[in-house]
């Protein structure tokens, strides 16, 4: 029972890795730039959420839509005024120094607004569980698991059913094409980096009512990002979720079967080995492509 | 006919389910000029980069001098005397000339001696001492193509490949290049070549191989191909090619 | 090629050596808050030059350079307590010390020469990232794993002080770190290998061809470079005298050491200097009194400046006197 019970953890916690590698993923896949901001977005989501549940209440998951809308604005001037200059000015490299050269800035604000001690978000049902014979899920857990999935089949549905999704997917694949055919390029990369901040704050928000958070937090959101999109592929919701289950299921059963230290060594490990045996993920899509 | 210098016995490499050289035996004699023609797709990149390392074979054997040579890493090939100078110069363009030659020289079959003097004349035999303190990035195409010949001659090769020296070049650049290859092999240092200039591969060339479709379509002097029916068949793609 | 680097070379060898004169003195005339500042330039700078050993020559930034000043601390502070004892610490602090910073030096080596052959394989973002999560990955398990002590901390034992301040002490052991990793950053650039390593930095595939051993380039500048770190980790951290995970893998080391590389110059010998100075002279002194926003300041200074000087100040300077003497050659 052990077992099914660290397959249903692995499960909560790798719908939320997915959720929150996706804007990570895009990012990567339509711009290629490396956002190692990206775990400091989450980390502004969970703040933001926490805020809003400690101000007035408000349940967690019904906080979502107005931090993704705030986060969406922020992505898209953070892109537009800051990255841009950055691609335009050096290399893809140097915008990835702007990215951890940001992800410091807003840690440091992070820790002077809020402190730098751990914060968690408990909502009215935090201690109602569900029995499944003798595996137990607590409703947040489940909640949780649920939010992820639906936001992910969203975003999926964006990327392929509406106008904005399917410009965003033909300026990843040929921009210059896109461009020729009308595309304001520039625009599809702010829009993509607002989807993108959007989706890691609302993964921010779920998980702060999964689990405790702290500012130095953000470097394993974005460890983690990176580990989802290499085992995954980059650039789908599919991929991401994929990347995301694998990773929860390893990190469960890492913590699990050699010791709770072990987690990100052993998510680290596979990162190297990954990286080294198959750089196109396990389904082998577009990773090598965007190199 | 001079003794040969690299020797390719029954060459055969696959890409998953595409032949690219079909058992191809070949010899290059030492001190020549040896060609390597054919058609687009003939496979004569492929022979190159399986000489040099760049690729492993599926099957046979190359020979350099004696030694057998196939599955030796690209860096342990420089060292032996191989060197390779490529269509697209591949300077370091923020280094000068004369460097670029200089880690040619430094790197290449025994270089840690006379560093400096085998740099001045790669420069000199190629033309470029006029340039040496330039960047590389600044020199025009045709002058990177010297470059890329000098930084590989620096190295002491005994065997130069060069890829399409010629490509993309006027005339009177394309002389200049026949006349750097044929100092090359003046002070023994053998050349395979590689070039789609039928008018300069006539003119330089000791030797011919003509590649088509992956198999070696016939072998001989300028004159020899040139008269050659199946050489004619393969470049105009008459239908009763052999 | 030495006897020649040196002749070619002289001016800035003159300048230096009356630089290291003029900063051996700076203990006897400064107040103690500006040996301290004086202290955090050499380190910044010895950071700085043992980073562009591996990112400016070679070409790979790492993103977590921290890793070596965590691990080099924590192995040297783990030696000295458990294996050497305090007995042997008290009696003969000196060899105690020489022999907890060769501690630490090797445990950065042999960390570096395990991790290298997979993680060097991958280029450019690949290997920043990578070596985020070796900083993070050690981080964690120094602060995890109980025997390391990272979370409930580690006191250092006292190193003598011949007589000097404290703070004076650390001065001169920083001191003569930085004019070491300097002196070994001259003699690889000059060496052949330097040459290789310009060479591999531009084109690694071209490099190899030519007859350079990239592999095993890489893999010596990967370890020398961790193995120098973790030096200035050992003696960093006995100038704190007590240490956690959090006070010596600090994700601002691993910015800043690419930072002051790219204020004063990648790939320059007195770059990361310069560097080091302004930084340091910048968030200590001049925003002294914005302590808790240290962070904030090293992240926007990074911003600012790859917006503004992606080439950095020796880079830009470089940049124009070279177009100036190509414009000057290329008049008839």
């Amino acid at each position: 029972m052990l077992a099914v019970q660290t397959i249903a953890d692995g499960l909560v916690l790798g719908g939320l890795y997915a959720l929150a590698a996706v804007g990570f993923s895009l990012i990567f896949g339509v711009l290629g730039v490396v956002n190692l901001s990206h775990g400091a977005i989450v980390m502004m989501g969970a703040y933001l959420t926490w805020f809003v549940w400690h101000t007035t209440g408000l349940d967690p998951l019904l906080a979502i839509p107005p931090v993704m809308l705030v986060l969406f604005a922020f992505g898209y001037v953070y892109q537009r005024g800051l990255i841009q200059l950055a691609v335009d000015r050096s290399s893809l490299l140097a915008s990835m120094l702007v990215t951890f050269g940001v992800a410091l800035m807003l840690r440091n604000l992070l820790v002077l607004v809020f402190s730098p001690d751990f914060k968690s978000i408990t909502p009215g049902y935090a201690f109602n569980y569900l029995r499944l014979g003798e595996v137990t899920i607590d409703l947040v857990r489940i909640s949780a698991l649920a939010a992820s999935l639906a936001l992910l089949g969203a975003l999926a549905w964006v990327l392929n059913r509406t106008r904005i999704g399917r410009v965003i997917r033909a300026t990843a694949q040929q921009e210059l094409a896109a461009r020729l055919c009308g595309v304001n390029a520039r625009h599809v990369y702010g829009m993509t980096f607002g989807v993108s901040a959007a989706f890691a704050g609302a993964s921010g928000a779920i998980l702060g009512i999964v689990l405790p958070f702290a500012p130095p937090d953000e470097a394993n959101w974005t460890l983690n990002a990176f580990v989802v999109v290499v085992l995954g592929g980059v650039g789908s919701p599919s991929g991401a979720l994929l990347g995301g289950l694998v990773l929860g299921l390893i990190s469960t059963a890492t913590s699990q079967l050699i010791g709770p230290a072990f987690p990100n060594a052993m998510m680290f490990l596979i990162l190297v080995l990954m990286l080294m045996v198959r750089p196109a993920g396990l389904l082998g899509n577009a990773f090598a492509a965007s190199r | 006919m001079r003794a040969p210098i690299l020797q390719l016995t029954n060459v055969t490499k696959r890409f998953r389910g595409l032949v690219a050289t079909d058992r191809v035996s070949l010899t290059v004699a030492a001190g020549s000029i040896t060609s390597l023609i054919g058609p687009n797709g003939a496979g004569k990149s492929t022979i190159f980069n399986l000489v040099t390392g760049y690729l492993p074979l599926s099957e046979g054997e190359i020979r350099f001098h004696d030694e057998r040579i196939d599955g030796k890493s690209t860096v342990a090939l420089a060292r032996r005397g191989i060197a390779r100078a490529f269509q697209i110069a591949k300077p370091f363009p923020d280094i000068s000339v004369h460097d670029n030659v200089r880690i040619g020289a430094l790197f290449g079959r025994d270089g840690r001696r006379d560093v400096d003097q085998v740099t001045e004349r790669a420069l000199a035999l190629t033309g470029l001492e006029d340039f040496a303190d330039r960047p590389a990035g600044d020199l025009t195409v045709g002058f990177l193509r010297r470059l890329e010949i000098a930084r590989a001659i620096a190295a002491r090769p005994i065997l130069l490949l060069a890829d399409e020296p010629c490509a993309g070049l006027n005339p009177a650049e394309t002389e200049e290049i026949c006349d750097i290859l044929r100092r090359i092999r003046a002070r023994g240092t053998t050349v395979f070549l590689v070039e789609h200039d039928m008018e300069a591969v006539m003119r330089i060339s000791d030797n011919i191989i003509v590649l088509d479709a992956g198999a070696k379509i016939a072998e001989g002097t300028p004159g020899e191909i040139s008269a050659n029916p199946a050489v004619i068949a393969a470049y105009l793609g008459t239908p009763d090619a052999a | 090629m030495l006897a020649e680097a040196l002749a070619r070379h002289r001016w800035w060898i003159a300048l230096t050596l009356l630089g290291i004169a003029a900063a051996a003195v700076v203990p006897f005339v400064l107040m103690p808050f500006h040996v301290r500042v004086g202290q955090m330039i050499l380190l910044s700078t010895g950071l700085g030059l043992a980073w562009t050993l591996l990112g400016g020559f070679a070409g790979y930034w790492s993103f977590g350079h921290t890793a070596f000043i965590g691990l080099g601390a924590f192995a040297a502070g783990l030696f000295e307590v458990n294996a050497l004892g305090t007995e042997f610490m008290r009696t003969d602090p000196l060899l105690g010390f020489a022999l907890g910073l060769l501690a630490g030096m090797a445990a950065c080596a042999v960390a570096a020469a395990l991790v290298a052959w997979p993680i060097l394989r991958l280029r450019g973002i690949y290997f920043a990232v990578a070596m985020l999560g070796v900083a993070q990955v050690l981080s964690e398990l120094t602060n995890s794993i109980e025997a390391f002590q990272g979370s409930l901390g580690l006191v250092l034992p006292r190193i003598p002080a011949f007589g000097l301040r404290t703070e004076a002490v650390f001065y001169y052991l920083l001191l003569i770190a930085a004019v070491i990793i300097l002196a070994i950053a001259f003699l690889v650039k000059n060496a052949r290998i330097g040459q290789g390593l310009a060479a591999m930095r531009e084109d690694e595939d071209t490099a190899r061809m030519l007859g350079v051993p990239t592999e095993r380039y890489k893999i010596t500048m990967f370890v020398l470079s961790a193995a120098l770190t973790g030096a200035l980790g050992v003696i960093y951290a006995h100038s704190l005298g007590y240490i956690t995970t959090g006070s010596v893998y600090r994700t601002d080391f691993s910015l800043n050491m690419i930072v002051y590389n790219l204020l004063g110059g990648i790939g320059t010998l007195v770059g990361p200097l310069i560097g080091a100075a302004i930084m340091v002279l910048l968030t200590q002194v001049v925003l002294g009194s914005f302590l808790n926003l240290h962070m904030f300041l090293t992240g926007a200074m990074l911003v600012a400046l790859v917006v503004a000087a992606p080439k950095g100040i020796m880079g830009g300077l470089a940049g124009t006197w070279q177009s100036w003497r190509r414009r000057r050659t290329a008049a008839p």
